[in-house]
């Protein structure tokens, strides 16, 4: 059995690693969360929608100087003076912002070329303090003192020690949620359309009469895991080598008070969050590939995949749905009750795993639960692909399919 | 020795197989013969311990079928498949794996399939573009690449031209000398008349007639004399002899069905007492003829 086994999954992994689908889904998802991760870096370049010239009188530039580079990249410091288009073009900048002082305190003229890129209350809330400055006469620490009212956040049972690392850890959740869900989709679908093609080429008896059809969904699932893990490792290793270099500029931006480089993703994922990911993908993909494979064995026709996939993709995308509720209330009865249900509860409990400290019975029971899932799916599946794929003619209706599981 | 013995199968309401019974002595070649749904594929299927029987069993050299035993056979099913993407040599070498076949042996033997079929010239291209009769010819070397004990062959010639058909047929009489019990299913009669020595006619999922050649005619009650030139006196004659009928005639001659217990040796000579006979055949009936009869499709 073991021989057969590592027999179908040589030859699966051999014929899926040059399939087209397989190739396509591992480099536009390299691809894809390369371009992701440098996007933000490639549109600040080509579109310098926060590039500005400031101009004024010296005393007034050099005081709103410091304020606007929170916000702003200052291209150039100019007198007042008049502005056009090409005194734009000429320091690359998207808007010149020209200051003076009345007797109303500060007089803010913009210059913009596209005046929808610039956010004024950006501009106002910048400039507060010279305005608070100029209005009140009051000194530059003075006003510091009055803006920057200190506010300290303390972490209380949370597993983040700040509202930066919370935030942080959440975007980056929602992400491995979202590769998981791909990962475990385009995975499962591919044993589904390997055991869909086996049966309409009518190959499957032939394969049966060869090998026990059990060890050959095992080495199909488990090429398809391997090449899961393989799609999974290179993803990863395109974020981290083209995340190396956006962590420079995103941390060159003056949002990056909520900004976590991807440098910086290993101080805030644990191995134990890793490690989580990894677990339930091989329990979530199990499960739903083993559905997928048996429900393929049924039909006559790749036409039909569609109707065996849909009530697969429907708790699937429920799934989907609460896991991303539980990474903002990871313990509503909603998401505790998600993590425990067999198909949900690989998106559900790495949810709830990533942001928040699951007690561990919890975790133990999911676990038991959907790891006895597995096996009855198994079960199933196993006994449903034995007769499905010797099956031609009319498919068979929801009562002779539970008459050959119960059989 | 394949021993089948009152097998039934039984899909819902639908009997597939009631009752079907026959021993394939080592190294033979057995055709089992039926019309369409006639059970032969489920028969075939239970052989090759794909499927299970309700009642009865099957025993292979006088053990139930097991995994290891199933090693040891071959099938080529009646609808044929292939991975279209892969190429000829992959896909016999991926069926000789499956069947355990190892280096420095599986290289060989696959190598020796692609020479013995013609297929040299397709080993390293996607099974997609070969011919159908080379694709069948590749799903027959998946099928004996690992010299099986047993092989099943379901309508192995359907599809294939006379030449590709001698081809198989010569191929599977190689096989059958060294040491492989052959089954098969067709509706090919004169090829299976060639090819087997043994039949087993099944109609409606159950027996209907188990022999050899030389037993199904012996148990055939009538048989065909056909006399030249035909003539009133010699017509009279054969009128005459209990329970004969006359048949169409046939270039010229007297065709007549009589009992098989008929004198044939002394109906000639009154014969040719009555008239210039110058051809007397007794004829053998056909396998085809007797299969009709045995399904029940002549009205005899």
């Amino acid at each position: 059995m073991i021989q057969d086994v590592i027999t179908v999954y040589v030859a699966e992994v051999a014929r899926r690693i040059k399939s087209r689908p397989f190739i396509v889904s591992l480099l536009v998802g390299a691809f894809g969360i390369a371009f992701l991760i440098r996007s933000p870096a490639l549109i600040r370049d080509s579109y310098t929608a926060n590039r500005i010239v400031l101009m004024g009188n010296a005393s007034l530039t050099a005081r709103a100087q410091p304020m606007l580079s929170h916000d702003f990249r200052i291209a150039a410091v100019l007198p007042a003076q008049a502005v056009d288009g090409a005194t734009l073009r000429s320091y690359r900048a998207d808007a010149a912002i020209a200051l003076a002082s009345g007797a109303r305190g500060l007089s803010v003229m913009v210059f913009a070329r596209d005046p929808g890129t610039l956010d004024q209350s950006d501009v106002r809330s910048a400039l507060l303090p010279l305005q608070l400055e100029l209005t009140t006469h009051r000194s530059a620490d003075v006003v510091k003192q009055i803006t920057e009212m200190p506010i300290e956040v303390q972490a209380v049972g949370s597993k983040f020690s700040s509202a930066r690392q919370s935030l942080a850890v959440r975007g980056i959740a929602y992400t491995l949620i979202f590769l998981l869900y791909l990962l475990i989709m385009l995975n499962s679908q591919l044993v589904m359309s390997s055991v869909a093609e086996e049966k309409t080429s009518r190959i499957a008896e032939l394969l049966v009469s060869s090998v026990n059809p059990i060890a050959l969904l095992s080495g199909k699932i488990l090429a398809s895991a391997t090449l899961g893990l393989v799609q999974l490792t290179a993803w990863v290793t395109a974020a981290v080598v083209f995340g190396g270099g956006a962590g420079s500029s995103t941390a060159a931006s003056s949002h990056g008070a909520d900004v976590i480089t991807l440098n910086g993703i290993f101080d805030i994922i644990t191995p134990g969050v890793l490690g989580a990911f990894v677990v339930f993908f091989v329990i979530g993909f199990l499960q739903l590939s083993l559905l997928f494979a048996s429900g393929a064995s049924l039909i006559n026709r790749t036409e039909d995949l569609g109707a065996i996939a849909l009530p697969l993709v429907f708790p699937l995308v429920s799934a989907l749905i609460i896991a991303t509720m539980a990474l903002g209330t990871p313990d509503t009865p909603l998401s505790v009750v998600g993590s425990f249900v067999p198909i949900l509860a690989p998106f559900v409990m790495f949810a709830r795993i990533a942001v928040s400290n699951v007690p561990v019975w919890q975790l133990a029971l999911s676990l038991a639960i959907n790891l006895g899932a597995v096996y009855v799916i198994a079960l199933m599946a196993g006994k449903i692909y034995r007769v499905g794929m010797i099956l031609y003619g009319r498919s068979p209706n929801v009562g002779q399919i539970w008459s050959v599981i119960r059989s | 020795m394949l021993e089948v013995d009152c097998v039934r199968k039984d899909f819902g309401p639908v009997h597939a197989v009631s009752d079907v019974h026959f021993r394939i002595a080592d190294a033979t070649t057995f055709g089992l013969l039926g019309p369409n749904g006639a059970g032969k594929t489920t028969t075939m299927r239970m052989i090759l311990g794909i499927l299970v029987p309700d009642a009865g069993r099957i025993l292979w050299n006088r053990s139930p079928i097991r995994e290891d035993s199933r090693r040891h056979f071959g099938y080529l099913p009646e609808e044929r498949g292939i991975y279209g993407k892969m190429k000829v040599r992959e896909q016999i070498t991926y069926f000789a794996k499956l069947h355990r076949l190892r280096d420095p042996s599986l290289s060989k033997r696959v190598g020796e399939w692609i020479e013995r079929l013609g297929l040299s010239t397709y080993s390293d291209r996607p099974c997609s573009e070969l011919s159908k009769g080379n694709q069948q010819k590749v799903q027959v070397a998946c099928a004996a690449v690992h010299a099986p004990q047993l092989l099943v062959l379901d309508e192995p010639f359907a599809g294939l031209d006379p030449v590709n058909a001698d081809v198989l047929l010569s191929l599977l009489n190689e096989l059958r000398d060294g040491g492989t019990t052959l089954v098969l299913s067709s509706h090919q009669m004169w090829q299976l008349e060639t090819l087997c020595s043994h039949f087993c006619i099944i109609a409606d999922g159950a027996n209907r007639a188990e022999g050899s050649l030389v037993e199904l005619r012996a148990a055939w009650p009538t048989r065909v004399v056909r006399i030249a030139p035909s003539s009133q006196s010699v017509r009279s004659l054969l009128d005459a002899v209990p329970g004969a009928r006359a048949l169409l005639p046939l270039d010229g001659a007297l065709d007549y069905q009589v009992p098989a217990t008929t004198d044939f040796a002394g109906l000639l000579r009154s014969l040719v007492t009555v008239a210039p006979v110058t051809k007397f055949e007794a004829l053998e009936p056909t396998l085809r003829e007797i299969y009709l009869r045995a399904i029940g499709e002549n009205g005899a």
